[in-house]
């Protein structure tokens, strides 16, 4: 038999437009190949609000959707979709179904995860000091609750367009506790104490800080400090490895080190000070063990050097600025920086201009774009472009 | 607005019908895209209505389809890039349950309680298709008497621009 008739669907009116065509890009299609053989097996979420262009999330990644036009059709066709099970050899004519007629291909462009919005969502839910009862008091009075609804992980799977691997990574970068289901950015001032009482208690109760056993830490902290477990549990996995299996933590020490000093530095923003006495206090924070592994590269990106030239002999300045709070537009953030400082070495500016460009290259480019380079006996520097007022 | 994706390729324990084996090197053993230059207009209830004949020779493997009197030649297409064939979820009662429950879980604060949720499956992994680019041409005097009377019926509409 090499011959069929094609007929329409039977059920035309609900089958049209119920089929769609997805184009995969070759990581995809063989994660959905993959997948057919899995129990449970993978699945993607289309996300976005009215007014936002939708993305098409996996469990790690995020794609752009597009919709392409075609100026011809496809048909999708099919074996009868109604009477499905009896075979008969019998047919005199094998019939074959147009199930839709398409005039579009939906596309899928790799994008980064659109995590922005979170700063916006997360603003005025911080976790202070002091917070550690407010569950009592919302619990026994419902206009507490009302007041402030609650933003949970769910909301935020929602509401952000990025994968749930990409959401959790940006929930951790930015410091968000999740205590009863709800997203609350903990207050970096709280955070620095709680890393204080973890260097202090793993010295004071002579624990090793690369194998600390969880137990005693978190006991020991919420017995002397009122600090919850559920907090100080997740402060942990964001510091160091959590080994659940033998109940121990594996300390991060730069990325503790570095915290604490981020929070000490932040009292400087406007006011700098003395990088000399900055680093004595910096040491005496973290304490004895790990004072050798105090340096102000771990805070690259957060400072700025300035010299001193009134005092005798000159001594070097160092205030808080942060690069995580200056514009993502490459334009507004080379104006903030010549704000700032009128000319920058290329080691200054680069940590500034890190989380705008992938790589050395691409900074490379926007340095040309933005700035111009002049070359004195001290080597090159970088100043603005453009006097743009005159 | 969420809206979920799942895959539903048929297994071995398919219960789908298959198409016809000459129709199988074309698609998916379930599904087969055809491409038409232009679209296929009718008038009225279409449903079940016929189309036309497909043949493909078992010799060349070339695809033919007679369209009432009008002969049309096609040939087979890699795809650069294999599409996904999308079904909209159809409300079966096990389907009803899984949207209530969803419902259920997203109660109270959430944006996304006004939009309905709905979701869709992948059926097939296409990476071929059947392509007739070339104009119809008409046939006389060798059309059957059944393909004739169902002529009026469709015709192949002009491609656009």
């Amino acid at each position: 038999m090499t011959e069929c008739e094609l007929r329409f669907s039977p059920s035309s009116s609900t089958d049209t437009g119920a089929f769609k065509l997805l184009e995969l890009p070759a990581d995809l299609c063989k994660l959905v190949e993959s997948s057919a053989d899995l129990a449970t097996p993978a699945r993607f979420t289309i996300k976005g609000a009215t007014d936002e262009d939708a993305v098409l999330c996996t469990a790690d990644k995020t794609y752009t959707v597009r919709s392409v036009v075609l100026s011809n059709s496809i048909l999708v066709v099919t074996s009868d979709p109604s009477t499905s099970h009896t075979e008969d050899d019998d047919e005199p004519v094998q019939e074959i179904f147009i199930r839709d007629q398409l005039n579009e291909v939906i596309e899928l462009v790799p994008s980064v995860p659109r995590l922005h919005k979170l700063n916006s969502l997360l603003r005025g839910r911080e976790y202070d000091e002091g917070h550690e009862d407010e569950d009592m008091v919302s619990e026994s009075d419902d206009e507490v609750t009302k007041k402030r609804q609650k933003f949970t992980y769910e909301d935020a799977q929602g509401a952000i367009q990025a994968s749930d691997a990409e959401l959790d990574k940006g929930l951790r970068d930015r410091r968000v506790l999740i205590l009863n289901g709800e997203l609350r950015p903990i207050a970096r001032s709280h955070l620095t104490t709680i890393l204080e009482l973890i260097l202090t208690n793993l010295v004071s109760l002579s624990l090793p800080h690369a194998a600390a056993p969880i137990a005693t830490l978190l006991s020991a902290l919420e017995d002397e400090h009122d600090i919850r477990r559920a907090v100080s549990r997740q402060v942990l996995k964001w510091f160091g490895r959590v080994d659940e299996y033998r109940g121990t933590w594996e300390m991060d020490v730069d990325a503790v080190i570095r915290e604490v000093g981020l929070g000490l530095l932040r009292a400087y923003r406007d006011e700098p000070t003395y990088d000399g006495a900055f680093l004595a206090q910096w040491r005496k924070a973290v304490g004895d063990t790990f004072e050798d592994k105090v340096s102000l590269t771990l805070l690259s990106g957060n400072y700025l050097v300035s010299i001193d030239s009134l005092s005798e002999p000159p001594k070097t300045l160092l205030a808080y600025f942060p690069s995580s709070e200056l514009p993502v537009d490459p334009w507004a953030r080379f104006a903030e920086l010549f704000l700032a400082r009128p000319r920058w070495k290329i080691e200054e500016i680069a940590p500034f201009l890190a989380d705008i460009s992938v790589d050395a290259k691409e900074r490379d480019k926007l340095l040309l774009k933005h700035a111009r380079a002049v070359t004195d006996p001290d080597g090159i520097w970088y100043t603005a472009r453009a006097k743009y007022n005159g | 607005m969420l809206i979920d994706i799942n895959i539903d390729l048929p297994g071995p324990s398919s219960t789908r019908r298959q198409l016809p084996p000459q129709l199988v090197q074309f698609g998916t053993e379930e599904l087969v895209l055809i491409e038409l230059q232009g679209a296929l207009e009718v008038e009225g209830n279409k449903d079940g209505q016929l189309v036309g004949k497909l043949r493909v020779d078992p010799n060349t493997k070339k695809p033919t389809m007679m369209i009432g009197h009008h002969l049309l030649e096609g040939k087979l297409v890699n795809l650069a890039k294999p599409l996904a064939v999308l079904q909209k979820h159809d409300s079966t009662p096990g389907a009803g349950e899984e949207d209530e429950a969803a419902m259920a879980v997203e109660d109270g604060y959430s944006p996304r309680t006004t939009m309905q949720a709905r979701s869709w499956d992948i059926i097939a992994m296409v990476k071929k298709k059947m392509v007739f680019s070339k104009r119809p041409m008409p046939v006389v005097g060798t059309g059957s008497g059944k393909t004739s009377n169902a002529a009026p019926l469709s015709r192949i509409g002009s491609k656009a621009g």
